[in-house]
């Protein structure tokens, strides 16, 4: 099942960037047996969230979402709190953080929805990305910007 | 929708004594009750030099600290910390 997404994500990215956020990985079933130590470090980017990347169940997880988005980060593992209580109050021990969502970069607690908010207004976002080795989608838009 | 800013929520008040007591030496406080007053979230604004040289997570989990047993209670809050201009 997992593989299917992660090859329809594939596909999608080939293509023109689409208007809806494409796939990411959902892995919130084998989320409960896996230590959290091993989880936020197995992808450069991981997020724990209420829903998912494609139907965010709370205006701050979906802030979160849609600001990855903007960056062109589609290759990210994302985490449904709302289908795993364990996992849900397991983050926020792990992290020492009592909300979610929850941002990790390299497996390392990067914070939640404001923390990203502001990292994207003030342009650590598209550094700390460079950091992960991801090209930030916005110094392409800006790079079009300039060609005009 | 503006509420008068003359009166403030009981918890915002139990809030802000928190804080003040947590962080003696903040210089701008400010906290808001954004649930239309139910106390299910609360918006948090707050300057301090307690604050100089960390990171902006590590701020917040300063905030995250002090309000420990009023977050328990809490449906989600959003912190603001600065550190004040000199």
């Amino acid at each position: 099942m997992n593989n299917l997404m992660k090859l329809s994500g594939r596909c999608l990215l080939s293509g023109a960037r689409l208007l809806r956020p494409t796939v990411a990985r959902l892995l919130s079933a084998e989320a409960g047996q896996t230590d959290l130590s091993q989880l936020v470090k197995k992808d450069k980017v991981v997020v724990f969230i209420k829903g998912t990347p494609a139907q965010p169940m709370c205006g701050f997880s979906n802030a979160v979402v849609q600001i990855l988005r903007m960056h062109g980060v589609d290759e990210y593992a994302s985490y449904n709190v709302l289908e795993d209580q364990e996992l849900r109050q397991g983050v926020k021990s792990f992290s020492n953080w009592p909300t979610i969502p929850q941002v990790f970069f390299n497996g390392e607690f990067v914070g939640g929805c404001d923390i990203l908010l502001q990292m994207h207004q003030n342009g650590d976002l598209v550094e700390e990305l460079q950091k992960l080795g991801i090209r930030s989608a916005l110094l392409d838009e800006q790079a079009d910007e300039k060609k005009k | 929708m503006q509420r008068a800013m003359s009166s403030h929520t009981d918890g915002e008040v139990r809030i802000v004594q928190r804080l003040k007591e947590k962080f003696p030496q903040a210089t701008s406080l400010k906290v808001v009750d954004i649930s239309g007053g139910c106390g299910a979230m609360y918006e948090i604004h707050i300057e301090s030099d307690e604050f100089k040289g960390k990171r902006t997570v590590q701020q917040h989990q300063l905030v995250n600290q002090a309000l420990k047993d009023e977050i328990q209670a809490m449906h989600g809050l959003r912190i603001f910390t600065a550190v004040p201009k000199q």
